[in-house]
């Protein structure tokens, strides 16, 4: 067995057999493997007992979820109201440029990936981008683009 | 059973309470359009919108969808009002903008004298160009068929239906009911002489011992004869031979 | 933690624990409060931490240290309040803690510079009461935030915590119902249906099994209320859900929290742990024999889950589509059972309307709207943070006396409240109070707290783009008005906003809003219109501008503003010149510089770099 499929199996054993378990398991994969692996729906829907079309669409219909590998470094910009009021458009603008990536790609080198989200919460820091883990507010076009630097080095 | 009154455009009507008021105007003579409708399916309905109608009830209106709307005693339909034909006139044209190649909502257009959209439209980067997302393929392939082969994936605008990761099903039986039920033709069949290629897929068919046309696919005679006990047998000789 | 047999037990222990804490000993409070937390309070408590203990041997000071919940006045982090004085610091720096404790905790000094400043009249505050930002609030659901260390049950329990619950269960549950009806509290996630007449709908239907769900899926962006009660008071939130099950009688909740908010589902799992460990849930709670558990689904971040059908769905691991049957969920709701489904702050109202009574709670606010309100309060406005008001406050105290006034001077243009399924609120209805009706009669909605401020800077055909392409971005697809309407929606703002507006775009954009208005087969599609209807209804003329003069009268709208350098104002720093993407900027040093219109992007980065505000917008 490869460590990732036992990655898997071990995320899968933690919940009870039932499909209330279903997102809280793809939601923990994600967090393991930073996507979804095909591997884990395959195996999540017989250790369920649930349809692969049903679990596959749970994965294509959760936004928090993605099929597809990400990068190192997730970079999200916060679309809430109040960092589209003070110019988040224009941070995913310079991102973008810097990266050579649209919104919601993956550079080559798997170092960086782009996405928005809707709202993080922490609106009176506006305008908002979060690395990884890491909040930084109060952004600025010429902020984030030194800021993005930092995380490639 | 619960017997209720009620009244559709005019006319006093008597029904079972919590028949959907589709099926009891189509009782009285009354056509509603609508494409996302099945009675044999359970959580069919309530997508398309073409059905829409008004009901009247204590001195207010409210604009409902008839295909799963559950008749009450002592509500009044209306299911032509110049509101509602105002509705289903941006509906139509909604749908004619997203899948400008389909009969089946251009025939429903034409009988409401629409020929042109004023919507763009928007290409979905589907490959059903047809696909009103509609939910009845993966309904059918659920709840009659029993496989969940395909399910309605992706969200919004995007919104189609599809085969885990676009692969081939291994579930899938080729039975083409999800073909059949869809109403705007938007999923593709193909029929060769012996075989037909669905979501992907090639499908051995079985010939019939008698006349020789190849009639079911062998996946679908495995899986019915798993499911039901039935005999193998059975389905040597297609239906008109039996 | 010690187990809990009986109401006794509980007041028992609540006098044990009470005599333990040592009365008139200074304590620090730090925020941790997602906006403090990243602006680096963690730092700040690990400093104090650090410096208490090696101090503790020198001086004889006992200081709590707890790390508690948003204090809300989130602008202003990292807070630091010191008690008994009640002195609150801003924006402190982990560099700070030494001279606090050696001036306010140690000695007994105001450190002048890190107190609150008022803006116009430049009076400095020190106590947290008397800053503006707080004086006119009025906390009852946000009441122990900030205060109580939302780790600790035995805090909570301190502080009066599950006194309620002990209540309510010497109360016939059908005395519960009737004190949460007659409270008047009304549902705080948006529609304002009357919590009581909810409960009892449920009983009603028939059925044996019966769920209690509280909705902590916020999804409006711009709002953070659930977030901050769910981080912050715990506790209170599953007080109020107990309650809620012994008045319906349900043995089951749960509570739906937006995966992006791992701080509440960490708090929250731990809130319940510890209250299940306390015999306050799970089996026979305070030897009472009802018996009711909680248990905890992660959202998977899709808006249409606040919609109950669609949430209920989630929680039964499917996706998040709503229902399309009419029949009401307090009838057939999770599993098809009767469910009372309620969000975080109404949850979070319950425990203080059983302790106190529903008289209490009727008195505050108006003939409609019983209670306070919290806000999230955002966007172009000096105090940004979380509130919490009597209902019936008007907009313009809420905004000019807790927010402060509009940012930097500029004049307020509109207040957006409801999230995407609300409006815009124009200055003309400033004096307006804050109700669930009064909203409504102007466009927008109460919703579930979201109230975001916009200066002249705003561009209201943008911010009517915006909430579209939010909802494009977040409808689940079933229904079509919502899928192919919405999308027709955003394709018409983006050519208005592109200068490419036609004759006849209006008239349409109003066609489909109507269509989507009477035909969406949900909440989230039949309220969709909302921000465009209400920017129409009060801002018509920007609309007009865009689409007749081409013009963005805000500018905002990229392709219809331009990027100059003011003659005056440039000191030829070579600054912009430098950093320009396009390498469109050209001058001497120490000259006037120049931007290549026809190569200029519009990025924003030279207005950002200038330190002249040299960079003008036209």
């Amino acid at each position: 067995m490869s460590e990732d499929v036992k990655k898997i199996d071990s995320i899968i054993a933690r919940y009870e057999k039932n499909e209330e378990s279903l997102l809280a398991v793809l939601q923990d994969l994600q967090r393991e493997f930073n996507y979804v692996p095909e591997e884990g729906i395959v195996r999540l829907s017989k250790a369920m007992d649930v349809p692969l079309s049903k679990i596959y669409a749970m994965g294509t219909f959760y936004k928090a979820l993605s099929l597809t590998p990400r990068g190192k470094h997730v970079i999200k910009v916060c679309m809430g109201t109040a960092c589209h009021l003070k110019g988040a458009g224009l941070m995913v603008e310079a991102i973008e440029r810097d990266l050579k990536i649209k919104c919601g790609e993956t550079t080559k080198d798997m170092k960086f990936t782009l996405e928005t989200v809707n709202c993080v919460g922490a609106c009176a820091m506006a305008p908002v981008v979060v690395v990884g883990d890491d909040y930084h507010g109060h952004i600025s076009p010429s902020k984030v683009t030194d800021t993005i630097k930092k995380y490639g080095q | 059973m619960n017997t209720v009154e009620f009244i559709i455009n005019g006319k006093k009507v008597s029904a079972v309470r919590d028949e959907c008021i589709m099926k009891i105007a189509k009782e009285n003579g009354i056509h509603i359009d609508g494409l996302c409708y099945s009675p044999d399916l359970e959580t069919a309905g309530g997508s398309c919108r073409l059905c829409l109608v008004e009901v009247h009830e204590k001195g207010k209106m409210r604009v409902v969808t008839s295909c799963n709307y559950p008749v009450r005693a002592n509500i009044e339909v209306k299911t032509d009002t110049p509101f509602i034909k105002k509705l289903k006139r941006s509906v139509i044209e909604l749908l004619m903008a997203r899948a400008p190649e389909s009969a089946a909502i251009r025939e429903i257009a034409a009988r409401e004298g629409i020929t042109e959209t004023r919507f763009k439209h928007i290409d979905a980067n589907q490959k059903m160009k047809n696909c009103i997302a509609c939910g009845l393929c993966a309904q059918v392939c659920s709840e009659v068929v029993g496989v969940s082969a395909i399910s309605m994936v992706n969200r919004g605008f995007e919104k189609t239906s599809g085969t885990p990761f676009k692969k081939m099903s291994s579930v899938c039986i080729g039975c083409g009911a999800c073909a059949y039920i869809c109403p705007t033709n938007a999923i593709e069949m193909k029929e060769t002489k012996s075989s037909r290629i669905i979501w992907g897929r090639e499908f051995a068919m079985q010939k019939c011992s008698e006349c020789g046309v190849h009639y079911i696919p062998i996946a679908q005679v495995t899986w019915i004869v798993e499911t039901t006990g039935k005999e193998r047998k059975f389905f040597d000789k297609c239906p008109d031979c039996r | 933690m010690s187990l809990l047999r009986s109401s006794q037990d509980l007041i028992k222990y609540r006098e044990k624990l009470s005599a333990e804490v040592v009365k008139d000993i200074p304590s620090v409070l730090v925020c941790f409060g997602t906006g403090c937390f990243a602006n680096g309070s963690g730092g700040v408590a690990e400093n104090f931490k650090e410096e208490i203990k090696k101090r503790g041997l020198k001086v004889n000071v006992n200081i709590g240290m707890k790390t508690t919940g948003c204090h809300g006045y989130c602008a202003n982090g990292p807070l630091v309040v010191i008690k008994p004085k009640d002195i609150l610091y801003l924006k402190v720096k982990p560099d700070d803690v030494p001279e606090i404790i050696e001036k306010s905790i140690v000695g007994n000094e105001t450190i002048e510079r890190l107190v609150y400043k008022d803006v116009n009249t430049k009076e400095k505050i020190a106590e947290y009461h008397e800053i503006p930002f707080y004086k006119h609030q009025k906390r009852i659901a946000l009441e122990k935030i900030g205060l109580v260390d939302p780790a600790s049950i035995e805090d909570y329990i301190i502080s009066g915590g599950y006194a309620a619950l002990a209540k309510a269960l010497t109360m016939k549950p059908d005395a519960i119902i009737a004190e949460i009806d007659k409270s008047g509290l009304r549902g705080r996630g948006g529609g304002g249906f009357p919590a009581g007449r909810k409960w009892r709908s449920c009983v009603e239907a028939p059925g044996d099994v019966r769920y209690v769900i509280c909705n902590g899926d916020e999804g409006d962006p711009g709002a953070f209320m659930d977030r901050s009660v769910m981080e912050g008071d715990p506790h209170t939130v599953i007080e109020g859900m107990i309650i809620g099950a012994i008045a319906i009688g349900s043995h089951k909740g749960y509570i739906y929290v937006r995966d992006e908010y791992p701080l509440a589902v960490k708090n929250l799992q731990r809130a319940i742990d510890a209250a299940r460990a306390s015999g306050l849930l799970g089996e026979n709670i305070l030897g009472s024999g009802f018996s009711f558990d909680l248990k905890i689904s992660r959202g998977g971040g899709a808006f249409v889950c606040g919609e109950s059908s669609a949430l209920m769905r989630s929680v039964g691991g499917d996706i998040g589509e709503p229902r399309a049957k009419y029949i009401r969920s307090v009838e057939k709701g999770l599993y098809d059972k009767p469910t009372v489904l309620n969000n975080v702050e109404t949850w979070a109202n319950v425990p203080v309307i059983i302790e106190k009574g529903a008289d209490w709670y009727a008195s505050l606010g108006t003939k409609g709207s019983k209670g306070t309100k919290v806000f999230s309060l955002v966007g172009k406005v000096n105090n940004t943070g979380l509130i919490e008001v009597p209902m019936g406050i008007t907009l313009r105290s809420l905004i000019f006396d807790i927010g402060g006034g509009i940012l930097n001077n500029k004049k307020f243009k509109a207040v957006q409240t409801g999230g995407p399924s609300g409006g815009c609120i124009p200055e003309s209805l400033l004096d307006m109070q804050v109700d669930f009706d009064s909203l409504s009669e102007a466009g927008s909605m109460m919703g579930s707290g979201g109230m975001i401020v916009m200066d002249e800077e705003s561009c209201m055909v943008d911010v009517a783009k915006y909430f579209t392409n939010f909802l494009v971005e977040e409808s689940c697809g079933k229904c079509t008005p919502c899928r192919d309407g919405l999308p027709q929606m955003l394709e018409i703002l983006t050519r208005i906003t592109e200068g490419k507006g036609k004759e006849g775009d209006i008239e349409l954009l109003e066609d489909i809003c109507e269509t989507l208005s009477w035909g969406a087969l949900c909440g989230l599609g039949s309220s969709a219109p909302n921000p465009v209807l209400s920017t129409l209804k009060h801002f018509k003329h920007e609309y007009e501008a865009h689409i007749k003069d081409k013009k963005c009268p805000a500018g905002v709208c990229k392709t219809l503003i331009t990027y100059h350098i003011d003659k005056d104002k440039c000191t030829g720093c070579t600054l912009c010149a430098k950093r320009c993407p396009q390498k469109c900027i050209s001058g001497e040093k120490k000259q006037l510089h120049v931007i290549d219109e026809s190569k200029c992007i519009k990025c924003g980065i030279c207005k950002d770099v200038c330190k002249f505000n040299a960079v003008m917008i036209d």
